[in-house]
């Protein structure tokens, strides 16, 4: 067998590691995704007091705590055994869709989209947001630092804090907001809304109406036909905040449908003796090995497969972008507002920005809520009504976020289990490298574009291995070794991250 | 522009890697006489600021400061407690200044440039070597600890210095 490793440089700054497995026909047999795992986040955490857990978990990742925060806080209304008034409730999800434009916006601008707007072989040096400032206009500079500003001030403004929120308190919000303050919020939704129809136009401009892009998009290079995952409202909308998880099948039929504290009736997990990190999987589907299909119980959870699960989307002008989407890629009609499912994965860019867009209007529902302003945010817990476990779930920005917690009687913790958004889309990243791989390795294909496309397997996911190991975020550098049967190294590629 | 920004990088919860907050606020706490995130004093207003995650994150934190000092965690393969100064031509990524999500700080930076944000006159940036940096806790190992007390002064006299200079 020959083996292929893409490692980062150093064990500091990556800690992922790729091995591609070759068979003795040089066709590629496998691929393992192998993440370290960081130690003692459990023992971290059980003997404290479960009210810490929306402080403490804000801290695994520095990319999402606002995500962390909300599941924690839901954990906790489910420990406490009460129901956070309409008040708190509303006020948690419009942080949370504040939260949700500035990474989205982040990921289209710097990560996702310079690999269209600039293109997929440009020379690293330039394929990043600077890149896409030069392509299509200075002032994309200007605005995407603008709309990171106005949000992370409103996240401040409604957490108690920027970066890492502290408002989250069993059964509600600990911060009301008055008037003066939901008219900024409403402002601020407003410029949001503004800046996702023009990143839209661009994507349709740039990416949707040039033929060699279209077709990156809608090419199979990536295209794994998998379960899809979301979370959806009462109609079967997506939802970001809160909801019931749905699971579609390959064709789009429902699969499941259940409260997230029934998540491991639903999902089981794949430990494989290579990495520390399970691939979490449908339980009632079974484990086939990394391969899609009907009869593999793989799923993704991602912005494509949450609009996959979704009744259309339901804010207006997310709707109307839904249908293009599908109708672009040929989908049926399956139900009133639901569509074929799309398995193109790079799909998931036009999505995310489908998803930003609805946030920004979703942010505009909730701030033109008259209960907004409510000062009644918070329903004091009932010591009688206690109940010593809860499962708190959101839609993070990379899939769906579970935390369960169980406490003895005092409310200590005596057991934490996490279930993060890339840990759900393991599998498919996996997949999506093997596939890259297998297209890429028996040509004479340039190191560059080896590289690039291995990356960009990645990038679509937006995976945060930092978070799935409850670890920081790091540097994602790639070695590529190339190895003969007997494992000398045949070539070596590298790019410092 | 406002006075002098100190920003501390990492998590405080893993062990070493929180290193670099606890010495952002030691400076602070010297420089003010108070622990708390942003104080008026004789040389100018200072902030300090904890930050999980670098790129344009980091490029933020600095942003409407004239001065900014980044404290982070690094491991370049230096005994644990090693302390490592940087300015930004001679910059090294250290453990927290890139995000996986964004970019690193050179290109956050040029960002910050072209898109008009006020950025500092003065930045440096200060690396300790990490040795536990995977493990939950919230305790420092030894040499680390006992690197904090140089590490302090040296960002102490460094802001003094620029501070002082006319």
């Amino acid at each position: 067998m020959t083996r292929i490793t893409i490692d980062p440089i150093t064990r500091l700054e990556g800690h992922g590691r790729i091995d591609i497995i070759l068979n003795d026909e040089g066709q590629v047999e496998n691929a393992w995704f192998q993440i370290p795992e960081l130690r003692g986040f459990e023992q971290f955490c059980l003997g404290r007091m479960a009210e810490e857990m929306p402080v403490i978990t804000n801290r695994i990742c520095g990319v999402c705590p606002e995500a962390h925060h909300l599941a924690a806080t839901k954990a906790l209304d489910g420990v406490f055994g009460v129901e956070p008034t309409p008040a708190a409730k509303k006020l948690r999800e419009l942080l949370y869709m504040a939260f949700f434009v500035t990474d989205h916006t982040t990921h289209f601008y710097a990560l996702g989209g310079p690999d269209f707007i600039v293109g997929p072989d440009a020379p690293p040096s330039e394929r990043n947001i600077l890149g896409v400032a030069r392509k299509v206009g200075l002032e994309v500079a200007t605005e995407v630092i603008a709309c990171r500003k106005r949000n992370h001030e409103i996240i401040a403004l409604l957490g108690g804090r920027s970066i890492h929120p502290v408002a989250g308190v069993p059964g509600g919000w600990s911060r009301a907001i008055n008037q003066e303050e939901r008219d900024l919020i409403r402002e601020v939704a407003w410029k949001n809304i503004e800046f996702a129809r023009f990143s839209l136009a661009l994507f349709h401009k740039i990416v949707l109406k040039d033929p060699v892009y279209l077709d990156l998009v809608t090419s199979d290079l990536y295209l794994h036909r998998t379960y899809s995952m979301g979370t959806v409202d009462a109609s079967g909308r997506a939802n970001f905040y809160d909801g019931t998880i749905r699971v579609v099948d390959p064709e789009g039929n429902e699969f499941a449908k259940y409260h997230p504290s029934r998540y491991h009736e639903e999902i089981a997990e794949r430990v494989e003796p290579w990495t520390y990190l399970k691939y979490p999987y449908l339980k009632k589907v079974g484990w086939k090995g990394l391969t899609d299909g009907m009869q593999s119980g793989i799923y993704s959870a991602t912005p494509l497969t949450r609009l996959n699960v979704s009744e259309g989307m339901a804010t207006p002008l997310a709707r109307a972008e839904y249908q293009q989407m599908y109708e672009t890629f040929g989908c049926k009609k399956i139900t009133e507002a639901r569509y074929q499912p799309i398995h193109h994965r790079m799909a998931t860019h036009w999505a995310r920005l489908i998803e930003l867009l609805y946030a920004a209007e979703r942010m505009q529902e909730l701030a033109l809520d008259p209960e907004i302003t409510s000062p009644d945010t918070r329903a004091i817990p009932d010591p009688s009504r206690f109940v010593g476990e809860g499962v708190g779930s959101v839609e993070a920005p990379r899939g769906t976020l579970t935390h369960h917690y169980q406490t003895d009687e005092r409310g200590v913790l005596t057991r934490v289990n996490l279930i993060v958004g890339t840990t759900n889309n393991y599998a498919p990243i996996s997949m999506s490298i093997k596939r890259a791989a297998q297209k890429l390795i028996t040509s004479d294909t340039p190191e560059e574009s080896i590289l690039n496309r291995v990356e960009m397997a990645f990038r679509l996911y937006d995976p945060c291995f930092s978070c799935a190991t409850h670890f920081l975020p790091g540097k994602m550098p790639l070695t590529v070794t190339v190895r003969d049967p007997e494992g000398t190294v045949l070539r070596q590629m590298r790019r410092r991250g | 522009m406002s006075g002098t920004v100190i920003i501390g990088m990492g998590n405080p919860l893993l062990s070493d890697d929180g290193v670099g907050i606890a010495v952002a606020r030691a400076v602070a706490s010297r420089l003010t006489g108070s622990a708390g995130t942003s104080a008026e004093r004789s040389g100018g207003e200072l902030t300090v600021t904890e930050l999980p995650t670098g790129g344009i994150r980091l490029m933020e934190a600095m942003a409407g400061f004239r001065r900014a000092v980044v404290v982070d965690a690094m491991l370049t393969g230096s005994p644990p407690g090693t302390l490592h100064r940087f300015d930004p031509k001679g910059f090294v990524t250290t453990k927290n200044t890139y995000s996986s999500h964004d970019t690193d700080f050179a290109t956050a930076f040029d960002l910050g440039l072209l898109a008009g944000v006020s950025l500092p006159e003065k930045l440096s940036f200060w690396g300790i070597e990490a040795r536990e940096f995977d493990r939950f806790g919230s305790q420092f190992t030894e040499e680390v600890a006992a690197a904090v007390p140089e590490a302090v002064e040296r960002i102490v006299a460094e802001i003094a210095g620029w501070e002082g200079a006319p």
